[in-house]
């Protein structure tokens, strides 16, 4: 059996956050509110709320040996 | 978890309980109501079905939710959801060289499974706070999950970073066994008769859950936007099957299904959004990885695109491939032979999870919404209102996995949702 250890795991999630500041930092403001037009519609959201994907996800959780990873909250709009 | 029982009618406390929650919930939202500026019920209902000849299965998934925002900062909401399962499996895993009787031993099966949710969200100029709490229970399951989420928004809003950390504390019924006795000579559970009450026969056994996730939404062009989510989960207690039984010797000798009783999982998804002026619609592709210390190792890959067809409708297609390698100690018989069969250690599943597997879907869901406008409201209630109706069809592949040496007839699964949202 395979052990991946638990200061492993955190040391992998430290690491990738670290990654995202710098990628992040280096992104600059490439998109100018005025441009959001397009962005801010509810086709470009990353939303894992909707009702039919909660519910396949639900459905596919328990089809899969697999989990996690799923997009979450956030997309184009930024209006918050 | 489905027991294979008829549903049993809940108690007389156990009603008072439910409605006692389900009386706060009403006091909370209903006082928060008084004063809102915006509030949004959603209704929603999801069908599952697996036809098969042997042991099909029909879940039905009815839910409401209901979130209110007394001011421009906080949101509060509440919800119930169930599980409505019934069909039938088979109690008892053997696999090609297995003498049992596998067909004669799928049993009839039916559960509910009901959750109540509360939570919160706070949200200021460029930071959110989310918490919430779910209670699940059923006849041989109770769960209690604790979730908190912050997120933030910095360099004009074209970068979000999302944080979750959720912890479960569940609790599972089985059959009354010392820890100290030997796995294999542990029974497996027949019903779900005295769970969770005093009956000698009946043990609960914990399961902890911890679940991380961060995830980085980054817009690049006024078209173009990315996402990356990296979850971990560390699950600890009974994490196998309690009703089911493995053939683990050549003689036809069965034991509890036998799981390892610690997992770390991780996954890391990317995902993309581009708006295709010509076509005026929002394609999306993304692919997951995942692993774990099952040693399964899993890929997945999806396409959507979605499109207004009217201005009141959106139409969305998707399609989706999935592939996963089997855990470590599964095995489709544990009595012999290699290298799809024979003992893997000290440990033995009966689980198609664990198998190695591919699946494909494809799908889709159509969405009409109506906007009121202003001093008309729809249907004189609604600022705005929205319907949506989706189909998946899901093809498994299950690459070893026998009942008996005989293939599963219930590969194909269907899934249809409706589901309805109202601002007021």
């Amino acid at each position: 059996m395979k052990h991946l250890e638990g200061s492993a795991l955190a040391k992998a999630l430290g690491g990738t956050l670290g990654v995202l500041v710098l990628l992040a930092s280096s992104g600059c403001a490439t998109v100018r509110p005025e441009q959001r037009a397009i962005l801010a519609d509810p086709t470009m959201q990353f939303d894992a709320k909707s009702a039919d994907q909660a519910a396949l996800d639900h459905a596919l959780d328990n089809r899969e040996g697999s989990t996690g990873g799923g997009s979450v909250r956030g997309g184009g709009c930024g209006c918050n | 978890m489905p027991s294979r029982i008829p549903p049993i009618v809940a108690a007389p406390s156990a009603r008072r309980r439910w409605l006692c929650a389900l009386g706060g919930l009403s006091i909370v939202v209903g006082a928060a109501s008084a004063q809102a500026q915006v509030a949004s019920l959603d209704v929603s209902s999801a069908l599952f079905v697996e036809p098969s000849k042997r042991s099909g299965l029909t879940v039905l998934n009815p839910s409401a939710a209901l979130a209110v925002s007394p001011s421009n900062w906080l949101t509060v909401q509440g919800g119930y959801e169930a599980d409505i399962v019934s069909g039938a499996s088979e109690s008892v895993k053997g696999g090609r060289l297995s003498n049992v009787d596998i067909v004669t031993s799928a049993t009839h099966f039916a559960d509910t499974r009901h959750a109540l949710s509360g939570g919160f969200m706070i949200t200021r100029a460029s930071t959110h706070l989310s918490g919430s709490y779910t209670y699940g229970t059923e006849h041989d399951y109770r769960s209690n999950a604790f979730a908190l989420s912050a997120g933030t928004d910095f360099l004009q809003k074209n970068t979000q970073i999302e944080l979750s950390y959720g912890r479960g504390f569940d609790k599972v019924c089985t059959a009354a066994y010392a820890a100290s006795d030997a796995p294999s000579s542990r029974l497996a559970l027949d019903n779900s008769k005295g769970c969770f009450t005093d009956d000698k026969k009946r043990a609960s056994r914990d399961i902890s859950l911890n679940n991380f996730q961060v995830g980085w939404t980054q817009t690049w062009t006024p078209v173009f936007a990315t996402q990356m989510v990296l979850s971990a989960a560390l699950q600890n207690g009974f994490l196998g099957n309690p009703y089911r039984s493995v053939v683990i010797a050549p003689a036809g000798d069965q034991a509890l299904e036998n799981h390892p009783e610690n997992r770390a999982r991780g996954a890391l998804g990317l995902r993309g959004k581009y708006y295709v002026r010509n076509l005026q619609t929002a394609f999306s592709a993304g692919a997951r990885l995942y692993r774990d210390t099952w040693d399964i190792f899993g890929q997945t890959y999806e396409i959507d695109a979605e499109r207004y067809m009217l201005p009141w409708l959106r139409i969305l297609v998707r399609g989706r491939y999935y592939t996963q390698t089997k855990a470590l100690f599964w095995s489709d018989d544990y009595t012999g032979g290699e290298p799809a069969t024979g003992p893997r250690g000290q440990y033995w599943s009966g689980d198609r999870e664990l198998s190695p597997l591919s699946s494909y879907l494809i799908g889709g869901r159509a969405l009409v919404t109506r906007e009121g406008r202003p001093g008309a409201r729809v249907a004189g209630l609604f600022l705005s209102l929205s319907g949506a109706f989706g189909f998946d069809l899901l093809k498994t592949n299950l690459r070893d996995f026998t009942l008996g040496g005989r293939a599963p007839d219930d590969t194909v699964a269907m899934l249809w949702s409706l589901g309805f949202r109202g601002e007021f």
